[in-house]
């Protein structure tokens, strides 16, 4: 694929997703005109992409489109909900044509071309209707004056015949600027049938003189089409500086027609030939014109009128599309400007930019320790400078790698549009956190399991209307997504406020599929996360959207291959909410860096609430009372079965994360530090309770704990022993064959 | 932990027969002399500090930083079922790049001393010996014969196998986290 195409691709797959708001606005705000030129825009920059790589599926089906959406722009249609349906299913069937043409394949296959012409008939379905309904209002782009004019008038009359003349004129620096001026004849065809076409090459110079790279050409072109001026001046849009373009509408006077031979450099004789070779004008017209015309030059002799002037007195152009040009121009220079602030970047020259930046790091920081052991204060401070721009540089190039959840959030606006219409039920999507950042790989695989959970919400947990008013809900469900930062992770929770979980169910269920034993008690929570098992759904009838009892399942380990964690907390007639646990990968963590032993452990700082010293033991039992509360901690250095002695002080710090509490006692607290985390790779990829790991000023490499897989795997660990021993775990769920391993 | 690892790869017997690189990089190890494809050798670093990481199998003796990247470090012997290899006057690590599916792993290897590049040519490559050399025989890609000596060549893709060391990290962390915690909660 040559590059204009893939940079078109590109480009058309970001209007799209610009087209789809705006039409998801529409709904709500039917009548805001900015919103319905930027629908317009973004379909005419495609179509207008599309003629120029000459891929004319996408430029044949987006141009109906247009059609309609210019005559939404032009108020001879209204919006309504069946056309935003049918609107939304064009830019959905034209992101489809992206894909084909992406996958570098002729033509859209059988069904989709099935589906296009579907679309197409539909999208002439409302033209029709508009046309007949209100000729007046859309006799821009109608055929409502295609007919011929009955009367036939005298020279300064009309000129009978039904299609636009195009006169264009390229530009020398037409093909140096990259533009093929034959592409834009063929793009001129989309738009209509050109009955007519001649080349004008009397500015071709002498053989000597002329230059292989300048263009010379010129064409008079007689094209039929049901598309508006302005439809027909976007066409040259790329060459608009360059060209001298010159548009007769249909059925046009014949002083207007004189008036355009006489404004072209050709010679006037030899280009009424061609307007007559051509179609526009007919003999008898042309000499008509041409005696009338002479007569007129003898009346007054004055110098023609400047161009504008002329066109906007015989009514070529009328003052509102001027107005509407200008306005335009300074939309196109507005966007211009907008993309000039953006700069594509390949992902992976990013990754090697902040490697470079972490070894910079690394080497400033050891550049500083020589620097202090050498005391020399100059050197001291230069490194101290130094380093403080290396920690600028750092923070900078992270924050590259991160983007904002809000995109991710707002592709959900339209699956609870398109759902909440299939399923009968009025649900209203609630986004809060938008701007809550994380790393551009996390964002790109947390869409699936988020599509799910959200679609579940909807099928599941939103009840029917009638329901929802019975129980003295509003009608209207809800359903919310909500992003943000909590103690070194990134929670994203998926609420509704539907019926929540119905655990009898649930329990049930599970009985049946042998996941519990009968009889066997387990808290509430054990209960609703067990819809997370392997081949579990309570729905009975499967439904196209959900419940085909892989969802949570799959969702679940997902999210697991993201190294976080999902779970469900129900209130029985309020809802359920989802929340997803990440930690961070890839990103900056403002850590804690401890010591056990020679070993240096990070703990994010996140979640560290305190630090104290480990005394006062009333037991060898390893928990604690702190303030009163029973604080259970781990000792680092048997759990890590770290070598060495256990110095005669030892600290505790307390960490915590989802709400719960937990010690860990190491040897040394070294104080704050700024870590880059380094993934440690798919060879440590079972280990759990480290998140990661960091190089330190030194250069050693420093690991990362994540406390709460740390604790976790503790828990479990101890209750495996205890019921291994036959001995009865307190209070907790003794052998639970699927909680996590 | 030996049985551990016999339990797994008996499925593949083939050594990869494609063009064996005639250049091989040999080193010592507990006395004997191994050899690996010079292709896949990338540098030749002197044994520095290497960070632990706690719950993993023996043979792998942690991770160091190879100018910012974190590069696991395997200790071959033990990797072989021997003991843990002694760090010497002469040890070093040899960091390998071992191809996996679609990506590459730079993974370290401790060795007792590096000896030196030897061309071995294919006609001087006997097929390994079925039992008896205390390896598992498809780790060796073949026993070149220099100077009436073997050198066990190794194949490094089956000795580095990330799936496989992950499967036995996995393993190992798994029954990690029932063994220690002395004194109950």
């Amino acid at each position: 694929m040559d590059e204009i195409t893939s940079v078109y691709i590109q480009e058309s797959r970001e209007q799209l997703a610009e087209m789809e708001s705006c039409l998801l606005g529409l709904e709500q705000n039917p009548d805001d005109p900015d919103n319905i030129n930027a629908i317009f825009r973004a379909a005419h920059t495609i179509k207008g992409g599309a003629g120029v790589i000459e891929c004319h599926f996408i430029e044949a089906f987006t141009h109906r489109v247009e059609n309609v959406l210019d005559a939404l722009r032009n108020g001879a249609l209204t919006v309504t909900p069946t056309l935003t349906t049918l609107l939304l299913g064009c830019c959905d069937h034209m992101v489809s044509l992206i894909e084909v043409l992406a996958a570098g394949e002729a033509g859209p296959a059988g069904e989709l071309q099935a589906q296009g012409e579907v679309l197409s008939a539909q999208v002439q379905g409302f033209l029709d209707g508009m046309a007949g309904g209100e000729p007046a209002a859309a006799s821009e782009l109608t055929v409502a004056d295609r007919e011929p004019a009955v009367e036939v008038e005298n020279a300064g009359g009309i000129v009978l015949n039904d299609s636009w003349h195009v006169s264009v004129r390229f530009g020398e620096n037409v093909m140096r600027g990259g533009m093929d001026p034959l592409s834009f004849i063929y793009y001129l065809a989309s738009l209509g049938e050109i009955l007519n076409i001649a080349t004008i090459t009397d500015a071709i110079p002498v053989a000597a003189e002329m230059d292989p790279e300048s263009c010379y050409l010129g064409f008079e072109i007689q094209l039929q089409t049901r598309s508006s001026k302005a439809d027909i001046e976007r066409v040259f849009d790329f060459v608009r500086d360059e060209c001298e373009l010159r548009i007769l509408p249909p059925n046009s006077r014949l002083s207007e027609y004189l008036k355009h031979i006489q404004e072209l450099p050709e010679d006037s004789m030899r280009l009424g030939e061609i307007l007559v070779r051509c179609g526009a004008l007919t003999q008898a017209e042309l000499e008509l014109g041409l005696s009338q015309q002479k007569l007129a030059l003898g009346d007054d002799g004055t110098s023609a009128p400047p161009l504008g002037e002329i066109l906007v007195d015989h009514k070529v152009v009328n003052p509102e599309v001027v107005e509407a040009a200008v306005v335009k121009q300074a939309q196109v220079s507005d966007k211009k400007a907008r993309e000039a602030r953006l700069v594509r970047v390949q992902a992976d020259k990013l990754d090697q930019l902040i490697d470079l930046v972490g070894e910079l790091v690394i080497a400033g920081a050891s550049a500083n320790l020589l620097a202090q052991k050498s005391r020399q204060t100059d050197l001291v401070e230069a490194t101290s400078v130094l380093s403080r721009l290396v920690e600028n540089i750092r923070d900078a190039a992270l924050q590259l790698r991160m983007v904002q959840i809000g995109d991710t959030f707002n592709r959900f606006q339209r699956v609870v549009r398109d759902v909440s219409k299939e399923l009968g039920k009025e649900i209203e999507l609630h986004i809060s956190g938008a701007e809550t950042e994380l790393d551009k790989t996390v964002v790109e695989k947390i869409g699936d399991p988020l599509m799910h959970l959200v679609r579940n919400s909807l099928d599941h947990g939103i009840e029917p209307t009638a329901l929802r008013l019975e129980r003295g809900k509003p009608a209207c469900g809800r359903v919310s997504l909500n992003a943000y930062h909590d103690s070194g992770s990134i929670v994203i929770e998926v609420a509704d406020d539907g019926g929540g979980l119905n655990k009898e169910k649930i329990a049930a269920k599970a009985v049946e599929r042998g996941l519990i034993q009968p009889g066997e008690i387990l808290s509430e929570h054990e209960v609703v996360n067990l819809i997370f098992e392997p081949g579990f759904s309570t729905v009975d009838k499967v439904s196209n959207l959900s419940g085909r009892g892989v969802g949570m399942d799959v969702v679940r380990r997902n999210i697991q291959a993201l190294r976080g964690t999902v779970d469900v907390a129900s209130v029985d007639g309020q809802g359920a909410t989802f929340t997803i646990r990440l930690p961070l990968t890839l990103a900056i963590i403002d850590g804690f860096l401890v010591g056990v032993n020679k070993a240096a452990y990070v703990i994010p700082l996140d979640t560290v609430v305190e630090c104290i010293e480990l005394k006062n033991l009333q037991s060898d039992r390893n928990f604690m009372n702190l303030r009163g509360e029973a604080l259970p901690f781990i000792r680092l250095r048997e759990l890590f079965e770290i070598p060495g002695n256990v110095p005669s002080r030892e600290s505790i710090v307390v960490v915590q994360f989802a709400g719960q509490r937990a010690g860990i006692v190491v040897d040394q607290l070294m104080g704050e530090f700024q870590t880059v985390i380094k993934p440690l790779g798919a060879m440590f990829r079972h280990l759990r309770g480290i998140g990661g790991s960091t190089i330190l000023g030194s250069g050693d490499v420093a690991l990362i704990l994540d406390v709460a897989a740390l604790v976790q795997s503790v828990t479990q660990s101890e209750l495996q022993r205890f019921s291994e021993r036959g001995q009865s775990a307190p209070a907790m769920l003794s052998n639970n064959p699927f909680s996590q391993h | 932990m030996g049985q551990v690892v016999h339990t797994k790869g008996t499925a593949v017997a083939a050594s990869s027969g494609t063009a064996a690189p005639g250049q091989y990089l040999t080193f010592t190890l507990g006395g004997e002399m191994f050899g690996v494809g010079i292709l896949n050798v990338k540098e030749i670093i002197e044994f520095g500090s290497i960070t632990e990481i706690p719950m993993m199998p023996v043979f792998i003796r942690g991770v160091i930083n190879l100018r910012g990247a974190v590069v696991p470090v395997i200790d071959l012997a033990a990797r072989f079922g021997g003991k843990v290899t002694e760090v010497g006057r002469r040890t070093c690590i040899v960091i390998i790049e071992v191809p996996d599916e679609e990506t590459r792993h730079d993974i370290g290897v401790i060795v007792d001393a590096v000896s030196e590049v030897l061309e071995i040519p294919g006609s001087e490559i006997e097929p390994p010996p079925s039992f008896g050399a205390r390896i598992r025989a498809e780790f060796i890609q073949g026993m070149g014969k220099v100077a009436g000596k073997f050198v066990i060549l190794l194949d490094i893709a089956r000795v580095l196998s990330v799936e496989e060391i992950a499967m036995l990290t996995g393993v190992e962390s798994a029954a990690g986290e029932v063994a220690p915690t002395a004194g109950g909660g």
